[in-house]
């Protein structure tokens, strides 16, 4: 595993906990992540290749001219050209090349439409999955509009699919985020952004709020399932089948300012077709849903 | 079109009514209680030693630059101890609020506080520490050592200079009112949109936060106009650009940025005013807003803003670091280049604030790239910075050790810097607790830069020096607790703990929030040690007799001047006839030659009116804060009435006659930052006189 | 060290008598950099108003050609130079130490300067009466704030010059008196830039 010498330089495996499971960052799952993963290490031993040396002169001339140790002293120098160009040329050149790595990293995991996984969305089209996702406060709303369900704080994708994600928010602004899988990107009212992952390996993932969005936002979590086709579709299944329709009047009573305790899941059949674009629209209008003071001062406390 | 007003409202009090003071909550309770008592002992002690008129006569009435810095330094102070109070309530939440079925105390499901008072403690906490710690302490150090390093007796405005430390002084009295009276902003120090428009902050919380951020700014854009006059117009003669200490460069490319950032700012919180009270729709989701139009001139300023609170802080470095090297600082001219390039370059990176905005891969590329610009000069310094070191005669003194800390943090932070600056990286850690230790890294260089300045500078003003050893023992302990926190504060980023969690929901994160925990306890036990520190200086401040300088290393002009420094700075300008004068002066034997003989001097007359507008400030501020409208117009009246009777003012100043000067140059106790003055009112002249 | 030379016998370490900085080029230093800041909040503000002239944050409301009126605002040109012309002739009066000139001078660029403030309020009355205040959509916030944030610099220029209509008689042209007015004219043409700033990019381009 070269991975695991390439941590060994790591400064917080000092901690010695590293390996442990609970380093979700070091532990990709899928392409995107494990491409952000390298970067996280090409970019580490750049700079430890400067900063480590730097550290290490830093303490040895801090050891050796000390005021008692009787080393050479030459209280004048200051001044050395081709030093002062070094000190220049340096960092230009790692910053030339870390830059250079930076934009071709870019192109690669870019969440609207990462160079990645270009290539198996061009040739198996089939394997993408669409899934529009609105945030209100505070929960997540996904819906599948090619399997015509909804659901409240549970995303589920079948192994070996793309998932493209559209992202709009009722009320504020937030970020999704689902660690080893997703990247962050900002989820907005009035706006659409996207994000892509893979999803290659079976598992169970915690996907989350990562910008603050009011006093619900530590109840912002969402179970990510990979499942088999089969099991993915038996679950399709089980959402069609739920007597709760979202209907965009449907939908208004979802998008009141409430928190998810214990993220229960919900399951919705038929979808307004058109409920991702008339939520945006609808921001775009005007439309908010506020929350009062009164109901801020009763979340996540004891005076209910 | 009329005025937005949410909720119950009267005409005599606006919004203010008797439920919105949180007299039920226990903590509110001990804080008002300690506070109140603070108070009551500092009153108390003014009135019995019969100091009031010393107060006002010498302090609040000065226009002196020392005093000035020294009262900045003050208020910072207190506030670095609220923010820090703040930062302690945050980790302690967190590690107790850790998992399904952590417990609940004093009104919270977990942990001991509910999100609505959390979120206002994180906001503050980052309000507080940037905006009303650092940059006061910082402004302090270049109000009192910017005119000392150059050579002047004081600024080029004096009583500006007093009118931006009481607006500074306002803003932060404002930030603390909200403790006790109404909520503060539960959004972010950023001020997070669109959560701060009403519908989703309808309280007083984002208010408070605005107009005090707003009042501090105007302080702030005075004081950058008054320290950019000041070194380009009031250097001494000789004192050519590239004889300029480092530390004043630094302060003027700082200011500079201060300067042309701070409007910006003042724009994007006007116009979220405007949304709040006005209803008109700059940031709104809907009806024709732009959100995004906020973050964009947010960080337009809050980037540079990053660069004005770092920029000093490697200005003291550079005087710190050679004076106790005992050599000149390697690279000078460098050293400038690298200051102004670091400066200029802090304007074309805010959008790495929101790499995962959704912007395209080119934009994220371009703001990438030009974020790691900044390493490269930063880098010079650095390494400057350690051939500076390289043949010297380095003693470890209380300021070094933190100078030298501080370069550690400055690594580890530029280490991760670069880290966030790769958007590939930044997809995962943006909104991590990651992003947070490595902005601490970068702010506690600045802390520690401070207190390498407190300690260096704090004899040349008071005339004793810090105690050496409790110093240390205050730096080992603050240093071991940065580095426990931090360390684990970077762990938790990888482990994928996001910011701002009221309760962290995913109980692997325990055994770090622990380890943070104790780093904070660490921290506790350090900020003892600075009292004792400061207790024990005071105490035994007459066992030293210090000279005019007291490291006997310092390499720059202000080390010239008597110690304690007397108020009118130097009895003779200076020639300066080299970079590093002093040393020069030394190395010459040259360092005890004194002036042949004194001669008059002009000086500024102290005034009461920057207190006076200060308090209206703050008054202006809290009733547009609670929507009392009588009481803004009289007290907007009021400023604008004392800006025009101090235009009328003849004042122009007195003259200190030279026995006078004679007599405080031999006993440098009279003339000194603490001793009460003679009423020299008999002195003054009328500007019709003076010319 | 290339700049450490030994002390000669001229080598001076104090400068008795020396003079310092001189305080009107400091005051106006000072001023230049108060307008630069100035200039930021304005660029700022130009800034918010281009993002936010798109049809699409009109949100349904009037977009620019349907409220500005580049005739009208032709005159408030003609009216604002006017007022910096005068304000510079009552400079010229003052350099010849002529008061009631200075004050002349003044009293009109005061008048002009309301004249330029009238047409602008009735502007923006005329568009709340119908409606169309600074509440209705994004497009009309940013109009309405860039127009009154120039008004409210107007208005504490025409307090400044009422200041200066009382000190004039009263010290006559001492140092401070001068540096103010000076510092004045540099805040009144700047205004007047700014508005030529509007004039061109919000009435003639919008139109």
């Amino acid at each position: 595993m070269r991975l695991k010498s390439y941590l060994t330089l790591l400064p917080v495996l000092a901690l010695g906990a590293c390996s442990s499971g609970d380093y979700r960052l070091f532990h990709p799952i899928n392409a995107i992540a494990t491409q952000e993963w390298h970067a996280t290490i090409v970019d580490t031993v750049v700079m430890l290749l400067i900063i480590l040396p730097v550290l290490l002169a830093i303490a040895i001339f801090g050891w050796r001219y000390r005021a008692n140790a009787n080393a050479a002293y030459d209280p004048d120098w200051s001044h050395n050209t081709v030093l002062e160009l070094l000190v220049w040329g340096v960092p230009f050149v790692i910053v030339a090349g870390l830059g250079l790595y930076s934009v071709k990293t870019i192109y690669a995991i870019e969440p609207y439409k990462p160079g990645l996984l270009q290539k198996q969305a061009s040739t198996d089209p089939q394997s993408v999955l669409n899934v529009d996702v609105i945030n209100t406060d505070w929960q997540w709303v996904f819906i599948y509009p090619d399997q015509h369900i909804a659901t409240i704080d549970e995303l589920e994708v079948p192994k070996g699919s793309i998932v493209k994600m559209r992202l709009t928010s009722t009320s504020v602004s937030n970020d999704i985020y689902i660690p080893q899988l997703a990247p962050m990107i900002a989820v907005m009212p009035g706006m659409r952004t996207l994000d892509t992952f893979d999803a290659p390996a079976l598992g169970e993932y915690t996907g989350f709020a990562a910008d603050f969005s009011g006093a619900g936002f530590s109840w912002m979590q969402f179970a990510t399932h990979i499942v088999s086709q089969d099991d993915f579709n038996t679950w399709v299944h089980k959402a069609a089948s739920s007597p709760n329709q979202l209907s965009y009047a449907a939908f208004q009573k979802v998008a009141q300012p409430h928190v998810n305790v214990g993220a229960k899941v919900s399951y919705f059949s038929n979808p307004d077709p058109q409920l991702f674009n008339k939520v945006v629209a609808a921001a775009q209008a005007g439309v908010v849903y506020p929350v009062s003071s009164a109901l801020t001062k009763s979340i996540g406390s004891n005076e209910k | 079109m009329q005025l937005q007003v949410p909720g119950p409202w009267s005409l005599l009090l606006g919004r203010l009514t008797l439920d919105q003071i949180p007299y039920t909550n226990p903590i509110l309770q001990v804080t008002f209680a300690v506070a109140a008592l603070i108070g009551l002992v500092i009153v108390g002690a003014v009135l019995y030693y019969k100091k009031v008129g010393y107060l006002w006569r010498e302090w609040l009435t000065t226009v002196d630059h020392k005093k000035i810095g020294v009262m900045y330094i003050i208020v910072g102070l207190v506030m670095l101890f609220r923010g820090f109070a703040d930062g302690l309530l945050i980790r302690t939440q967190q590690v107790l609020a850790n998992g399904p079925h952590a417990a609940g105390y004093i009104g919270a499901t977990h942990g001991f506080l509910p999100p609505f008072h959390f979120d206002q403690v994180y906001s503050a906490h980052g309000t507080i520490m940037i905006l009303f710690a650092a940059t006061p302490i910082l402004t302090g150090f270049q109000n009192i050592v910017v005119p000392l390093q150059i050579g002047a007796r004081d600024m080029a405005f004096p009583y500006m200079n007093a009118v931006s430390l009481w607006l500074t002084t306002a803003a932060a009295v404002l930030v603390m009112i909200s403790l006790f009276v109404g909520d503060f902003s539960q959004a972010g120090w950023v001020g997070l949109i669109p959560l701060t428009e009403l519908p989703y902050s309808p309280g007083v919380g984002v208010d408070y936060w605005m107009w005090a951020i707003q009042i501090s700014s105007v302080g702030t854009t005075l004081n950058a106009i008054n320290m950019i006059v000041t070194i380009v117009d009031m250097r001494a003669p000789g004192m050519t650009w590239f004889r300029m200490p480092v530390f004043s460069w630094t302060t003027l490319s700082t200011n500079i940025i201060g300067l042309t950032a701070f409007p910006v700012l003042g724009v994007a919180l006007a116009l979220l005013g405007a949304d709040r009270y006005l209803g008109t729709h700059f940031f709104t989701a809907g009806m024709g807003g732009n959100l995004m139009l906020y973050t964009n001139l947010f960080w337009i300023w809050g980037h540079p803003e990053v660069y004005f609170l770092i920029l000093p802080t490697f200005g003291v470095l550079s005087e710190v670091i050679p004076a106790f090297s005992q050599k000149p600082l390697f690279g000078y001219v460098t050293m400038v280049a690298a200051t102004f390039a670091i400066a200029g370059i802090s304007w074309l990176v805010w959008l790495h604030h929101f790499f995962t905005m959704g912007a395209g891969p080119d934009i994220n590329g371009f703001f990438s790239v030009a974020t790691m610009l900044v390493g490269i000069p930063t880098g010079v310094k650095v390494f400057n910075w350690m051939f500076t070191l390289y043949r010297g005669r380095i003693t470890y003194t209380v300021p070094m050790l933190w100078a030298m800390f501080g370069l550690f943090l400055l690594l580890v932070g530029g280490l991760t810097g670069m880290m966030l600056a790769i958007p590939a990286i930044n997809y995962t850690v943006h909104d991590s607790v990651f992003v947070i230790a490595h902005f601490h890294c970068m702010v506690l260089m600045v802390v520690c830069a401070g207190f390498a300045g407190v300690t260096y500078w704090f004899p040349k003003l008071f005339g004793f020096k810090l105690n050496e050893c409790w110093g240390k023992a205050f730096f080992w302990t603050f240093a071991v607790g940065t580095v426990t926190v931090f360390t684990a504060m970077f762990a938790l980023g990888f482990e994928g703990e996001t910011r701002r969690l009221d309760w962290t929901f995913n109980t692997a994160w325990k055994p770090m929030l622990v380890v943070e925990e104790v780093g904070m306890i660490i921290y506790v036990l350090s900020l003892a040690l600075f009292a004792v520190m400061l207790v024990v200086s005071i105490r035994d401040r007459n066992k030293q007799k210090l000279a005019a300088d007291p490291w006997e290393t310092s390499r720059t002009l202000e080390w010239l001047t008597p110690t304690p420094i007397p108020f009118y700075n130097y009895a003779v300008t200076p020639q300066v006839n080299t970079r590093d004068e002093l040393a020069w002066r030394r190395k010459y034997g040259m360092e005890h030659t004194k002036p042949d003989a004194y001669e008059d001097i002009h000086m500024p007359s102290n005034s009461g009116l920057p207190v006076i507008l200060g308090a209206l400030a703050g008054i202006w501020g809290f009733a547009m804060i609670w929507r009392i409208w009588w009481l803004a117009a009289i007290s907007l009246l009021g400023v604008v009435l004392i800006v025009i009777i101090r235009s009328f003012d003849k004042n122009a100043g007195y003259h200190l006659q030279p026995a006078e000067i004679e007599a405080m140059e031999r006993d440098l106790s009279i003339g000194a930052i603490t001793a009460e003055q003679p009423d020299r009112s008999h002195h003054i002249i009328t500007h019709a006189e003076a010319h | 060290m290339a700049h450490d030379t030994a002390p000669t016998a001229n080598t001076r370490l104090f400068r008795p008598g020396y003079e310092g900085h001189n305080q009107i080029s400091a005051r106006t230093l000072g001023f230049w950099l108060y307008m630069l800041s100035d200039a930021l909040l304005f660029t700022a503000l130009f800034a918010a108003y281009a993002v936010l002239d798109t049809p699409m944050n009109a949100a349904g409301g009037p977009i620019a050609s349907q409220i500005v009126n580049p005739v009208e605002g032709f005159w408030q040109t003609i009216a604002i130079l006017g007022s910096v012309t005068s304000y510079s002739l009552a400079t010229v009066a003052m350099k010849n130490g002529n008061r009631g000139g200075t004050a002349l001078g003044i009293v009109a660029a005061i008048a002009l300067a309301v004249v330029f403030l009238a047409f602008g309020v009735n502007d923006l009355t005329t568009l709340a009466a119908h409606g169309d205040g600074m509440d209705r959509s994004g497009y009309l916030s940013a109009y309405f704030v860039l127009i009154l944030t120039h008004a409210i610099h107007m208005g504490i220029g025409i307090l400044w010059m009422l200041v200066m209509l009382v000190q004039i008689p009263r010290y006559g042209f001492n140092e401070m008196v001068v540096a103010r007015m000076l510092n004045l004219r540099m805040f009144w043409q700047f205004q007047a830039t700014v508005w030529v700033c509007v004039y061109v990019y919000v009435y003639m381009i919008g139109a």
